[in-house]
């Protein structure tokens, strides 16, 4: 088993091989949650290789005290990926471009289906009701604002936020 | 503003992606001097990263290595400098105007409720330009007629058949090499005048489309669903 934190130092050392192998144990699983999170491949790539190259500069920074490294990987592939959603970076679409047409319902049911089901996570999601599940689930997977939650399930803002963050609280309350 | 809640709950927000950057850099600073908080979020980042985990790989292209390779030395972050810590911060947001049209109008997709009249209130005004959307099959679709002040009205022609749980989203490229611009939602199989703020008065040759979204919506702001027809303005003599 690839050690990441190993990699991580490794790179902050100026050691690109390192870099290449965090890139071939991770990339693949990273680049499919940058195409679920964009929804387009072109952008995907993009964002995997700007996190790359984020890893790269900010490897002297990562500490193994303070987290773990697979953690730090995918919160800098996340923040790019949210990054790119909020500044709606967009250009025009090709036809192969365009993701498989899935809808979000789909993507998240089966993120939802595939955790594992001995994990706590789904155990903890089946105890929220629909709404709150839905709106915790669009903002993890799908990278959806509170904005974007509402108008998906048609609510006003205001109760989004008190639903997602009942769901964050009962969510605590049951993983503890 | 948030300060008083408590620091799980913002904790929480940060990792599933729906705090703003601001609190994003406000948690991160106190994760650089709190340990607990580093904790708190290295906690909540291990239980909501299993989600990560359900992702299908995609094999990355041929030439990541060298894209990543060729960019190392590039600046793909702004220059701030960035805290010594485990928590990345949110990059600041640098608004581009080449893609206020798209800003514009993912907004008023949103706020569709608003922009949709009924057929029977809108005022009859000469249109501009007409195109007649057609499908795959060739067959007329949709007449859509683009006035000057860019009210949008759609007839819908023919039987029209909505994919189950989906909605029909109206979208035009005024900039035909711009990125195409939502011009409103059809959440009923009838005729609509849709209402577009901030556009440029339509013209001959421009793209007009009918795409299945979800309801509310694409949540991209651009066409992702199955294209229902589409087709070029014309001008009527």
């Amino acid at each position: 088993m690839t050690d990441h934190a190993q990699l991580i130092q490794a790179c902050a050392r100026g050691d690109t091989a390192s870099l290449r192998s965090i890139m071939e144990a991770e990339g693949g699983r990273m680049l499919g949650v940058a195409k679920r999170m964009l929804r387009r491949v072109d952008l995907a790539e993009d964002a995997v290789q700007d996190s790359f190259v984020i890893i790269w500069q900010r490897a002297g920074q990562f500490d193994q005290t303070r987290g773990a490294a697979k953690g730090w990987l995918y919160t800098i592939l996340r923040n790019r990926c949210l990054t790119m959603l909020r500044n709606n970076i967009w250009e025009i679409p090709t036809e192969t471009e365009i993701m498989e047409r899935l809808q979000d319902s789909d993507i998240i049911a089966e993120a939802y289906d595939r955790l594992d089901s001995s994990s706590d996570l789904r155990r903890c999601l089946d105890g929220l009701d629909d709404t709150k599940r839905s709106a915790v689930l669009l903002a993890y997977v799908l990278g959806y604002s509170h904005g974007e939650i509402a108008g998906r399930v048609q609510a006003p803002l205001g109760s989004i936020k008190a639903w997602v963050r009942r769901g964050l609280a009962q969510l605590r309350a049951c993983l503890s | 503003m948030t300060d008083n809640r408590p620091i799980e709950e913002r904790v929480d927000e940060v990792v599933i992606g729906l705090a703003d950057p601001a609190e994003c850099e406000s948690i991160t600073r106190l994760a650089e001097t709190d340990p607990e908080v580093a904790a708190l979020l290295d906690r909540a980042r291990l239980r909501y990263g299993e989600l990560d985990d359900t992702a299908e790989p995609v094999a990355l292209p041929d030439d990541m290595w060298d894209r990543v390779a060729a960019a190392l030395d590039s600046d793909v972050e702004d220059t701030e400098p960035v805290p010594a810590t485990t928590v990345v911060p949110f990059l600041r947001p640098t608004p581009s105007p080449k893609l206020l049209w798209t800003s514009i109008t993912s907004v008023a997709a949103s706020l569709l409720l608003a922009v949709a009249l009924g057929w029977m209130l809108m005022s009859r005004v000469e249109p501009t330009v007409i195109a007649v959307l057609v499908n795959d099959a060739g067959n007329p679709v949709a007449l859509v007629e683009g006035t000057e002040d860019n009210t949008t009205r759609i007839t819908l022609l023919g039987p029209t058949t909505v994919p189950e749980g989906r909605i029909m989203q109206v979208w035009t490229k005024p900039d035909a090499d711009g990125p195409p611009v939502s011009l409103g939602i059809l959440d009923r199989v009838e005729s609509t005048q849709l209402g577009a703020e901030g556009l440029p008065t339509p013209s001959v040759n421009q793209l007009y489309e009918i795409t299945f979204e979800q309801k509310g919506g694409s949540p991209t702001g651009l066409p992702i669903g199955p294209i229902h027809g589409k087709g070029l303005a014309q001008q009527p003599l």
